[in-house]
């Protein structure tokens, strides 16, 4: 909303580079983040990349279309049989060796709210914590400092892991959003995780309905503007799918609009499952901003 | 003294505006306002509404629910100036709301129980607000288990259909006590959070003979919703009387 942004435009934080895993990415360059879960029921596709070749041929693909990090998971965010933190290190870490030996360039991410394999993770090789429940383990942030890795600082509304929102309200939900992923992120960085490895996430849909949601990407430059890098989590998700009333196959237009909307305003990092519309989504709005130049511009120039 | 009562659930999803462009859930929205409708049409002095919150204790009448805590924005519904109760309990909001709906302008006398009070404690609560003088109604806002499908709020959990079928029970035979014995803990666990107000209606009506009409049952989004009227014989005694002569 245009009150709201110029409230914070005013006091904005200007972002800086984002190193992860000794890659420094500056402000300006959008970054896919592509998602590979390792879950026999994951929420986008179920099983398809359960099996570990299955999994190993689809990092190759998102690498093929443009992602910059790959974020690996072991455990689906809806309610559903329990998962133990060793076969959450056994879907995972070993995994995330291999991504690691076969593309040292690529940034790995892991996508786990525990510790436990959060530490096994980065030993084996990942760069960036992703823990969208919102620091339910207080060992993460040390975790992260210990292995030099960074931070997904989220917001969950509180949620427990694996639960879902019911009846959630908030006076204001973005105020929430704001004091939650701050305090998180001043946390790791008292921690010790480098404060350019800190980013934060208004995690989409985890504790909140789908106007929260809609509410929070309307007021995304609000995040922006506080300096931290923020990572946006909305692919195929269900206030896509009930804003429009499509079923989960229905919603890359809706995506790649609400993908749209928080390049604009300033996200720097997009967890997708279609990654190369969503590339050609983020080098458009790079084009558009003046921050890249078009890919071939002859048309009337001849 | 209570002369006639309703019960209803109280998921947002009943207030039209907070569910976007589509008629959603119109057969549970109309039970309820059938219900409602009939609390109303008893002319009663004051409406007391009961649901289940952090705590127990009244609330003030003014100001409505803020519809924003759920729905923000500038697509959402337009209240303006109602900022100030945005506290209120969603069992009480979705209550009022329900009257305001339905046309209801006179008195209401706002009562939540906590989440955790113990059965003889709501039923007491129950005994003291059917001791008010003059001719009350009683609207309880209460729900079943959010437990019931994969999809529910709180995932499957296979005891919740067991335990809303004896509280469905209990509300078709008019055999409110039987409310009383039901376990708070087994209750929190299937997210069965209208237990403490049931229990406040058993101890509203205890001793009084009750019939009832169930206006719907079903779990459309994975919470059992049941919506009934609860008529009830007048007492023998004059206004003020303790309903369990």
């Amino acid at each position: 909303m245009r009150e709201g942004g110029r409230a914070s435009e005013a006091a904005a934080v200007p972002q800086s580079d984002l190193i992860l895993g000794g890659r420094r990415f500056p402000p300006g360059r959008l970054l896919v983040m592509a998602i590979v879960n390792r879950t026999p029921d994951s929420f986008y596709r179920p099983g398809l990349t359960w099996d570990e070749s299955a999994a190993m041929e689809r990092v190759h693909e998102v690498v093929t279309e443009g992602a910059d990090i790959v974020d690996i998971g072991g455990v689906p965010a809806a309610p559903g049989a329990d998962v133990t933190v060793a076969e959450e290190i056994d879907r995972t870490a070993s995994f995330i060796g291999r991504v690691r030996a076969a593309y040292p360039q690529v940034a790995i991410s892991v996508d786990t709210w525990r510790h436990e394999v959060a530490r096994q993770a980065c030993a084996a090789g990942a760069d960036l914590i992703n823990d969208s429940w919102g620091g339910w383990d207080d060992e993460l942030p040390a975790t992260a400092a210990a292995a030099g890795a960074g931070l997904v600082c989220a917001h969950a509304g509180g949620q427990r892991p694996r639960t879902r929102p019911h009846r959630v309200r908030y006076d204001d939900v973005m105020a929430d959003v704001l004091r939650h992923t701050q305090l998180l992120a001043g946390r790791a960085a008292e921690a010790g995780v480098p404060r350019a490895s800190i980013v934060i996430d208004a995690a989409h849909d985890f504790g909140k309905n789908t106007w929260h949601s809609l509410e929070i990407t309307r007021r995304l430059g609000e995040m922006t503007a506080s300096g931290w890098p923020v990572l946006v989590s909305v692919s195929n998700k269900d206030f896509v799918g009930e804003t429009l009333d499509v079923p989960l196959a229905g919603r890359l237009a809706g995506t790649l609009a609400t993908t749209t909307i928080c390049a604009w305003l300033g996200a720097r990092i997009f967890r997708a499952h279609h990654v190369l519309q969503t590339r050609q989504a983020l080098d458009m709005v790079s084009a558009i901003r003046g921050d890249a130049p078009p890919a071939r511009a002859v048309r009337a120039l001849a | 003294m209570i002369v006639t009562a309703a019960l209803c659930p109280g998921p947002p999803l009943l207030i039209g505006e907070l569910t976007g462009a589509a008629s959603v859930a119109e057969d549970l929205r109309s039970a309820c306002t059938d219900a409602v409708g009939e609390l109303i049409a008893a002319e009663p002095e004051a409406i007391v509404v009961v649901g289940a919150a952090e705590q127990t204790e009244g609330w003030p009448e003014a100001g409505p629910l803020d519809l924003a805590v759920f729905a923000p924005g500038p697509a959402g519904p337009s209240q303006a100036g109602i900022k100030a109760a945005a506290n209120r309990p969603t069992s009480l909001g979705v209550g009022g709301w329900l009257l305001t709906a339905c046309g209801y302008r006179g008195p209401q006398i706002l009562q939540a129980v906590g989440a955790a009070e113990p059965a003889d404690r709501c039923a007491r609560l129950g005994a003291a607000l059917a001791k008010a003088a003059g001719r009350q109604a009683l609207l309880v806002v209460a729900d079943g288990s959010a437990r019931r499908t994969l999809k529910a709020p709180g995932y499957l959990d296979e005891r919740s259909a067991g335990f809303d079928e004896s509280v469905e029970r209990c509300f078709r035979t008019g055999r409110l006590d039987d409310l009383l014995g039901l376990d708070p803990a087994l209750a929190a666990e299937l997210m069965a959070a209208g237990r403490p107000a049931w229990q406040v209606l058993a101890g509203a009506l205890a001793g009084r003979a009750v019939s009832s009409e169930i206006r719907y049952q079903g779990d459309p989004f994975g919470v059992a919703y049941l919506v009934a009227s609860l008529r009830l014989d007048p007492v023998g005694t004059d206004d003020g009387g303790s309903g369990n002569v």
